[in-house]
């Protein structure tokens, strides 16, 4: 039998080709090295040549290599780290555990939706850290302070993009499981959830970028640790190393955290995993 | 024989933005018999699709009624299958999953609804192909599965709303055959809506036309006697392709 569909399947044969120079020259990874490397170089000429204020690649590494060990405030590197990393995740658990919800309740129903959408509104444009002076008027400048801003912050994009995910499913696909005989509550588990869940991941991710925005925020106005404060005391003393160093470390954090959401993502959604090759 | 399914005097309308009323289908009235192949012919806009949605219970007629065997139909159930013009698997489903969702909703137990969709799978010629996701597939490979999914369901009557419309001329005449086969593997009442007079031609015991442009009315019913498998350069089957194209307005 399956030799009669052979013409309806489309096989992806890749072939070896032959080491030549232009092959490695024009290979996906080797450019990426190029790409990185030049970045820094060019930010080693600029900072060499006392432009701009910058420190050079090496002394920032250096930096943050003295600080693996060296206390600042009481914390090394890996406890700054995890001090806005407690922080986010907390934040971002208590903002993603509501927003979610509320979001695929709002699309679901339409009376939630009438209720919340309203006053939903109303807040979404609002910047998170506009809520700073709020948020330490009410709870003062410790760490719940931080962590509401970061609630706020996340609680939007997860709002939205469930939301946004059950609206977009084509209605169509509701039919089918009518069709076969399902009621509207196996419509929901077997179709809306399944179907909105990248969606959910996609404001999991954005989510988790506001995030880091809130808690740097959030750290340059009141802290003693984090990394926003790492910049902040880089700044104060003067040493771009500092300032840079934390730049860093805060962007290959949350590269990692990001990372670890695809990584999850690909584990639940596993019809995504092969798209790409296609 | 009574029939299986009867439409008395169907009319639809549909309200659009609010106070619109489109007239989409005047006066529908057929009967289609037990394990019958009935092909529903009408160029694009003649509310074919809305009639067998109809039929399939997911709309309402605004005049007239749907029996089968006898009782009205109020609503969707397991006794049709729809076979969907754009597919509609679900993608985050293995080809598996989407052949036996008909099962599991009811609750049937996973090793026999395994065994089930199996068959399905078997029959529609997927063989291998169980754990790869829709987007993986060719498409008619895709309609395969929504063939299966439906046949799994065990229904009576089979659904089928411009099923190969997205297909190229090749594949939709391979997969006209493949119909054929399937059907006279497991006979079942078919109702199947087409805008193409060669596949209504290829599949059909009897052709019901539609009058072109909104609302769809019945223009003529035609009986198929050529045996099968038919061939589309058979005389006959040429004669009668001229003579449906002489009468009705479908202008393909």
């Amino acid at each position: 039998m399956s030799n009669t569909i052979a013409d309806e399947i489309v096989h992806h044969v890749k072939e070896r080709q032959p080491l030549t120079i232009w092959s490695v020259l024009g290979n996906e990874y080797f450019l990426y090295c190029v790409s990185f490397i030049s970045f820094l170089l060019i930010w080693h000429f600029i900072a060499a040549a006392g432009l701009l204020g910058l420190a050079t690649p090496e002394a920032t590494i250096k930096e943050m290599i003295r600080l693996m060990s060296v206390k600042l405030a009481g914390k090394n590197l890996f406890g700054h780290i995890w001090a806005s990393s407690r922080r986010i995740l907390i934040g971002f658990a208590i903002g993603a555990a509501t927003g979610l919800p509320l979001g695929l309740f709002m699309a679901l129903n339409r009376y939630v939706n009438a209720i919340v959408k309203p006053v939903f509104d109303l807040f979404k444009p609002m910047p998170p850290i506009a809520w700073i002076s709020i948020s330490i008027l009410w709870f003062g400048i410790g760490e719940p302070s931080k962590v509401f801003i970061i609630v706020i912050g996340s609680f939007v994009p997860c709002v939205l993009n469930a939301y946004a995910g059950i609206r977009i499913i084509d209605p169509e696909l509701y039919d089918v499981i009518r069709v076969l005989g399902g009621n509207r509550r196996q419509e929901i588990f077997y179709v809306s959830f399944p179907a909105a869940l990248p969606a959910l991941f996609a404001g999991i991710q954005i989510s988790m970028s506001v995030a880091w925005t809130c808690v740097l925020a959030a750290e340059l106005v009141s802290s003693r640790s984090g990394l926003g404060w790492i910049i902040i005391r880089g700044m104060k003393l003067t040493k771009p190393e500092l300032v840079l160093g934390g730049m860093a470390v805060i962007a290959i954090v949350a590269w990692i955290f990001s990372a670890a959401t695809s990584g999850i993502e690909k584990l639940l959604c596993p019809w995504k995993r092969g798209i790409k090759e296609l | 024989m009574t029939p299986k399914i009867v439409c008395e005097n169907i009319s639809k309308f549909f309200i659009q933005k609010g106070k619109q009323r489109v007239h989409v289908l005047e006066d529908i009235s057929l009967e289609v018999m037990n394990n019958e192949f009935l092909v529903i012919l009408g160029p694009g806009q003649s509310g074919k699709s809305t009639l067998l949605r109809i039929i399939a219970g997911l709309e309402t007629p605004t005049q007239g009624r749907v029996l089968k065997d006898g009782k009205e139909i109020t609503g969707p159930g397991q006794d049709r299958g729809l076979v969907f013009q754009s597919y509609m698997l679900f993608f985050w489903r293995t080809v598996m999953g989407n052949v036996e969702i008909g099962l599991k909703l009811r609750g049937v137990e996973k090793k026999e609804r395994r065994k089930i969709a199996q068959h399905y799978i078997n029959l529609v010629g997927l063989e291998g192909f169980e754990k790869h996701f829709p987007h993986q597939l060719s498409g008619g490979m895709k309609q395969r599965v929504g063939i299966a999914r439906a046949y799994a369901n065990n229904p009576e009557i089979m659904l089928l709303d411009e099923p190969f419309g997205q297909l190229d001329a090749q594949t939709r005449m391979f997969m006209e055959k493949e119909t054929e086969r399937i059907w006279q593997t497991e006979k079942k009442t078919v109702i199947f809506v087409t805008n193409n007079i060669d596949e209504a031609i290829y599949l059909g015991d009897r052709i019901v036309t539609l009058k072109g442009k909104l609302p769809g009315r019945m223009d003529a019913i035609y009986d198929v006697p050529l045996p099968r498998p038919r061939e589309h350069t058979d005389l006959e089957f040429v004669e009668l392709r001229q003579m449906i194209t002489d009468k009705s307005e479908l202008v393909l």
